[in-house]
């Protein structure tokens, strides 16, 4: 099997959500002298852009973006490490973490900008629903995360994302985050009273403004 | 039969299973299979259909996911399930009249038929929007002051007395008590005492609703909602909110808004998702009545097409099948003061009230900003009433809906919100400002000479 149809067969058990398929192509990746890191990024990567692309057309729904991603750490759990080997460097990807802000139990919307963000190259930490303040920071200093993004459904919660801010602000590490809020209720005239950087109307609008603010906030 | 006390047995000792897997190995594999089973196809050229084939297909394949699925607990991660004979009980034994309100603004609400000849009760408010307490009572009022208006369900209180209310805080008991005390007297002040109330939108968690189980705030020819949340879940907070109505005796509302491009996957799949959420939010909460959203993924609003033809499938099917009372959500994406608004309210409130629901709305900006007021409801009101008396039928209905989508459906990605409510009304007087009125005047015209009807 040349080149070219291994890293077909990765974009493609990616967007098929194969789980096995894609760990059983990236053994062969590797047996065949692929560089991973090409098979990861010409492979993997495009195949999730792909499932990315598609769910915002609503070609396909978030359980299918699920098993894409899934499929995708599954490859990458063997691929990673026979990058690292080769003596590079681990493949620097931005980190996110991502909740449901305390008290709201709604977590599909945030779901689906989670599933975005990894389909568009975001290493996520995500801390599921109900998630208290001083937990999201707590886990965004020990991952070293880029970018923390709340979610509320519920406009009782929207208080608590300014507490985000307030806590962050408190501790003195306010600038080491880029703090993204959104769902619902929440307005972008709102992310800008509170002193958030980011607000996504949609999962869309979330991974783009994500990608501008860190460019323009965390030069790399 | 089953009462709210073998559902909290089941809470703990149903099977458990991890959430995730009943996600996407209950919900998610077994819409897409029965979606593959039964055929059923989205059509958006059909947003109001006429085959009954399709409905009654879709009836079959929901009552096979809410046998096979149950309802997953969050507070056990235990599955909620019964047996084909608990449902079909709770279905037959499901009022599809109910004597809302009191005394001389009692009305009767019923279980909607397909091209129902009956004038369909008009439930009106923005729901779900937070409204700033300064302006809540006059907004309230701007409703009840409408004499098309049937039943109340208006949005909550985010703010109480300068303080912001914060979910599982104790303020939640004082925004829902406000939320009610000011209903009470809007109510009053329109000379509507009896109005019925769907209320307490100010409670999120089970807090202020155990609240105002009192004739002071919300008695008991008023209601509550209660969610299934996203998808086929529940957890002890919804239930506690059961429990505390049924002992109280007012209703139960269920809420169901599964996500189209959520687990239940597309149109399709969140059609079959809604039966099951209806046949087991029925049989777990023994509600009275029940409320219809679908929500899309990326506009929220039901007016979106995809949205319609679920309002128009599911209701079909349940019409055909287990008459329920159901109260169909006019979610707008455009907010009121904009021409925008009144092509989405029409096209959903055609579709609604042609396919077995009556409306509920109207929500402009899906509740995100206060921009609403009364005068987009009386016109959501006049479009239901005239739906009914020319005898609208399906095909025509669809015609019409589809004509007026055209006129919004591109620009639902940024909709013009209009203006919150006080730039919309004369506050004192609670009547609407020249320019909001004129507005109204002209659309009115306008979309009575589009659709033909008698606005």
């Amino acid at each position: 099997m040349n080149k070219v149809h291994i890293l077909d067969d990765l974009a493609d058990s990616v967007i098929n959500g194969e789980l096995e398929k894609a760990a059983a192509t990236a053994k062969k990746a590797l047996a065949a002298g692929l560089d991973p890191y090409e098979a990861i990024s010409e492979g993997l990567m495009k195949g999730m852009a792909k499932v990315g692309d598609d769910f915002s057309k609503l070609k396909i729904y978030l359980p299918e973006v699920m098993m894409a991603a899934d499929a995708m750490n599954a490859a990458l759990g063997i691929l990673e490490p026979a990058a690292l080997k080769r003596g590079g460097k681990k493949v620097k990807k931005s980190k996110v973490v991502i909740g449901t802000i305390y008290g709201d139990i709604h977590d599909i919307g945030k779901n689906i900008v989670a599933m975005l963000l990894k389909a568009n190259g975001f290493e996520v930490y995500d801390l599921g629903r109900e998630v208290p303040v001083d937990a999201m920071i707590k886990k965004s200093e020990e991952v070293g995360a880029d970018v923390i993004a709340a979610s509320a459904l519920l406009s009782t919660s929207m208080p608590y994302m300014e507490d985000l801010i307030s806590l962050l602000k408190d501790k003195g590490i306010r600038k080491k985050f880029i703090v993204m809020v959104g769902g619902g209720p929440v307005t972008r005239e709102w992310a800008k009273e509170i002193g958030a950087d980011g607000y996504g109307d949609d999962g869309d609008e979330a991974v783009k403004v994500a990608k501008e603010l860190l460019r323009k906030v965390k030069p790399r | 039969m089953n009462s709210i006390w073998e559902v909290i047995d089941k809470t703990e000792t149903g099977p458990y299973m991890e959430e995730r897997d009943f996600d996407l190995k209950v919900v998610a594999k077994r819409c897409r299979e029965l979606v593959k089973e039964y055929e059923i196809k989205f059509d958006p050229n059909e947003i109001i259909t006429t085959d009954d084939t399709l409905a009654d297909d879709l009836f079959e394949a929901g009552m096979r996911l809410a046998l096979e699925a149950g309802i997953f607990c969050r507070s056990t991660k235990r599955i909620i399930k019964f047996e084909e004979g608990e449902i079909h009980e709770a279905v037959v034994s499901a009022p599809n009249k109910l004597h809302i309100g009191t005394r001389k603004d009692a009305r009767i609400l019923y279980a909607r038929e397909i091209e129902d000849k009956r004038a369909a009760i008009i439930c009106g408010g923005q729901a779900g929007a937070a409204i700033p307490e300064e302006w809540y009572l006059p907004m309230s009022l701007s409703y009840m002051k409408e004499p098309l208006i049937d039943m109340i369900n208006n949005g909550g209180l985010t703010v109480v007395e300068g303080r912001k209310v914060r979910t599982n805080s104790p303020l939640e008991i004082q925004a829902t008590r406000r939320e009610l005390s000011m209903l009470r007297e809007a109510a009053e002040r329109a000379g509507r005492p009896g109005i019925h109330l769907l209320a307490a939108e100010s409670s999120v968690s089970a807090l202020g609703d155990l609240a105002i189980a009192s004739d002071r705030y919300l008695r008991t020819s008023d209601a509550h909602l209660v969610a299934l949340l996203n998808e086929l879940k529940t957890d002890y907070d919804r239930i506690s909110k059961v429990v505390n109505f049924t002992e109280y005796g007012a209703l139960n509302v269920t809420l169901v808004d599964p996500i189209i491009g959520g687990y239940a996957g597309g149109p399709e799949g969140v059609a079959v998702c809604f039966i099951a959420s209806f046949l087991l939010g029925r049989t777990m909460y023994r509600s009275d009545y029940h409320v219809i959203h679908p929500i899309h993924f990326r506009y929220m609003s039901t007016s979106a097409v995809e949205c319609m033809w679920n309002l128009n499938i599911v209701g079909q099917a349940m019409a055909r099948n287990a008459p329920f009372i159901l109260m169909g959500d006019v979610w707008t994406s455009a907010g009121a003061g904009t021409e925008m608004i009144f092509y989405e309210t029409a096209a959903n409130t055609i579709t609604n009230v042609v396919t077995g629901s009556h409306p509920l709305g109207v929500s402009a900006t899906n509740g995100k900003y206060p921009h609403a007021s009364g005068l987009e409801t009386r016109f959501m009101a006049q479009v239901a009433l005239e739906t009914v008396c020319s005898g609208l039928k399906r095909n025509n209905a669809n015609e019409l809906v589809i004509k007026l989508a055209k006129e919004y459906k591109d620009r639902m990605d940024k909709p013009d919100i209009g203006k919150p409510f006080p730039q919309l009304y004369d506050v004192s007087k609670v009547i609407p400002k020249p320019e909001w009125n004129a507005i109204y005047l002209k659309m009115k015209k306008k979309i009575a000479d589009m659709t033909g009807l008698d606005l």
